[in-house]
């Protein structure tokens, strides 16, 4: 395919559609929790979002566990018919941000775009969610959370985890839960904080520029997409979970209906029939020590649909990728010193019949590689900082990482149509309180959208996207 | 979780709680113990429900942190295998009562023991009680021997008691006085703590540990966790 043949305005169409940064993945932890259990945050947390063994398994178990005032309801064979806490497991989480880009971006409505746009975004809040966090039933539990952010400036759906579970002991004293996850985004129902939906960065800018790289994994999907997942977790050490995910998109009006659905051509990147998602982990604990170490994965065959520029028919030629994954976690929980170390590397193959086909990249075939590892110190659950490392690379496509065409502003253009984009993120946290966390975050690049120095083909250099964020972070 | 709560309370008969100390129960040592711990009996009759229930409960829940059958691997939570029935029942409730104020009792058991009646704590004590023991590992041969000495002895200088006095020659406690042999280490050091400044509001133990400094304290607990 030449070159020519590109329509240059699809290429970002695609991207919007299959490549949603991985930087605005939200996380939260939720004090709701606490108060059905009765246990501090520190039970289930080393410091909020990131779980403890213990969290992992209250977690595998469904949110059930409660220590509330309960109206309960029998049958005369002594079968519970209803188990329902007298305090609704509500929370609510604010997020007040301020972002500094070392450069700005170009302000778009000045000639040949020599102005810059404001600098110092203030989001006021970023974001504000509600959070039913606990028991449903005696073996039924939720995580469901519904977020105003003030891009969207919207209410809609966020991270949700519909829980059943139940546990068997075997012989030996063995346990085993055995338990289904009904949720939007995959691994959000996964117990690690290694694996991309609840992993480091716990929260990042939304005013900031993100790359145009990411795995469909990486929170691609998240919340457009309906999973039902089985797992088993033996002896709260080997983790095995297998299910399939399907398109459930927001905000999608069938054109003929002007309904919910079905989904049609207007749609952008709908999963063909069912995308499969495998997870095996294993853990083991002793003294203070807690390690993991798994694989992961997914399957999805996605038509483009108007991601291809114009409503193309759900039918057809498909983009397909496969997402294989591994995972390490590492924590060492003392008194007052924890020591936490996650990494993860997400290996993505791309066979992109239906964008091809429709001159829309460049490459039948593309792969990307994203590896990232972090490690994360707490004093007292206090004070603590965060450095870690990050890493996107891949084949080179001028459909996925477009040029900067004539009159581009540039910044989310890649002069090499290449991925590549890396560097080093630091951060540090005061917690006056277990439920309140004040970060200061840097990101540094460099490289972003493929080069270091003029990545975009406008003259904008990767590290003018370093980016200093600051976030006040209530939940209560 | 709750289910197994349920059908304890639902399984177990009344009379447990109305059972009449025998009279071989000796005075709780605690009293960061729930008013109602004076009255826990010593032995109590556990329907065999309950027991697959406590079991159950102990595999399933509590052993997250302490272990399956009380053996945690985790320094941070207590052994609890062979631990005194009436020492466990009585911190239970202590837990339940909000009473017992170290910090990972109010973190982690407030919670915990938050739902658990009579009849559940009764039978979760027995069940530990009677789980198989196993010593810790041993450490430094001289602390060790120091560790021993203050246990066996105390330290007349200090005014610092015999802990065999209460707590039984081999650590495996009296009465209501708990099981120490073969405990974390680190777990003992921090009561030790708790007890020294006051956290955990036990008289006797606030005057025994006020005594003790953190080398001596780090000598019994090491002796302690490699008893069997």
């Amino acid at each position: 395919m030449s070159m020519k043949n590109l329509r240059p305005r699809t290429g970002p169409l695609v991207l919007l559609g299959i490549l949603v940064g991985w930087y605005s993945i939200p996380a939260q932890a939720v004090p709701s929790f606490a108060r059905q259990t009765g246990m501090a945050c520190e039970a289930c947390h080393t410091v909020f979002p990131e779980l403890t063994h213990f969290g992992r398994t209250f977690k595998a178990n469904g949110y059930v566990l409660d220590n509330l005032s309960q109206v309960r309801g029998i049958n005369a064979q002594r079968d519970e018919l209803l188990d329902l806490s007298k305090t609704p497991p509500i929370s609510i989480m604010i997020q007040i941000s301020e972002t500094q880009l070392r450069t700005s971006v170009p302000d778009i409505a000045s000639p040949d775009f020599n102005a810059r746009s404001q600098n110092g975004t203030v989001g006021f809040p970023q974001q504000i969610s509600i959070f039913y966090a606990g028991k449903i039933a005696p073996r039924i539990g939720a995580f469901l959370q519904l977020t105003y952010a003030n891009d969207s400036a919207t209410i809609g759906i966020d991270n949700t985890d519909l829980r059943f579970a139940n546990l068997l002991v075997l012989p030996h004293d063995h346990s085993l839960v055995y338990g289904l996850s009904l949720n939007n985004n995959p691994t959000v129902e996964d117990l690690w904080n290694s694996t991309p939906a609840w992993g480091f960065p716990y929260q990042a800018s939304n005013a900031a520029v993100s790359p145009l790289a990411g795995t469909q994994i990486d929170g691609a999907l998240a919340q457009s997409v309906a999973g039902l997942t089985a797992y088993v977790y033996w002896n709260e050490s080997l983790y095995v979970e297998f299910g399939p995910y399907r398109s459930a998109k927001q905000g999608s009006l069938n054109t003929l209906t002007g309904q919910a659905g079905p989904l049609d051509g207007a749609a952008s990147n709908v999963i063909s029939g069912v995308a499969p998602y495998l997870r095996v982990a294993y853990e083991r604990n002793w003294d203070r020590h807690s390690i993991e170490a798994g694989v992961y994965g997914l399957d999805v065959k996605l038509f483009p649909g108007a991601a291809l520029g114009t409503p193309t028919p759900l039918a057809g030629l498909t983009n397909h990728f496969r997402d294989v994954a591994e995972d390490f976690q590492y924590q060492f929980l003392g008194d007052e010193n924890i020591f936490t170390v996650t990494a993860t590397r997400i290996y993505e193959t791309m066979h992109l019949d239906a964008s091809y086909a429709g001159d829309a990249v460049e490459n039948p075939s593309d792969d990307l590689t994203t590896a990232r590892i972090y490690g994360t110190y707490y004093f007292r659950r206090k004070i603590g900082a965060t450095a870690g490392y990050f890493s996107t690379t891949g084949s080179s496509d001028a459909g996925l990482y477009p040029s900067a065409g004539p009159n581009s502003a540039g910044v989310i253009t890649s002069a090499n149509n290449a991925p590549d984009t890396r560097g080093f993120i630091a951060e540090v946290n005061y917690l006056p309180w277990l439920n309140t966390k004040l970060s200061l975050q840097y990101t540094a690049y460099t490289r972003f959208n493929g080069g270091a120095s003029n990545y975009d083909g406008v003259g904008r250099n990767a590290s003018a996207n370093d980016t200093l964020y600051a976030l006040v972070w209530f939940a209560y | 979780m709750l289910k197994i709560l349920v059908s304890i309370s639902l399984v177990l008969a009344m009379p447990v709680r109305a059972a009449e100390p025998p009279a071989t129960v000796e005075p709780a040592p605690a009293a960061d113990a729930a008013p109602a711990v004076a009255d826990a009996p010593a032995e109590v009759a556990i329907d065999p429900a309950a027991r697959a229930q406590a079991s159950r409960l102990a595999i399933g829940v509590c052993g997250t942190c302490h272990g399956p059958r009380g053996i945690s691997q985790q320094p941070k939570f207590p052994r609890l295998a062979g631990q005194n029935a009436n020492y466990l029942a009585a911190q239970l409730h202590a837990f339940h009562a909000q009473t017992r104020g170290d910090p990972d009792a109010m973190s982690y058991m407030w919670g915990m023991a938050g739902t658990l009646d009579d009849s559940t704590i009764y039978a979760l004590a027995a069940y530990y009680a009677a789980q198989p023991t196993r010593a810790g590992d041993s450490g430094d041969p001289a602390v060790v021997a120091r560790g021993a000495a203050i246990f066996k002895d105390g330290i007349p200088s200090e005014s610092v008691p015999p802990c065999a006095t209460c707590h039984g020659a081999d650590g495996h406690g009296v009465g209501d006085f708990p099981r120490l042999a073969g405990q974390h280490a680190q777990y003992i050091l921090k009561q030790l703590g708790s007890f020294q400044n006051g956290l955990r509001n036990v008289a006797i133990m606030h005057g025994v540990a006020q005594g003790l400094n953190v080398s001596e304290m780090r000598a019994v607990a090491a002796f302690l966790q490699a008893q069997p």
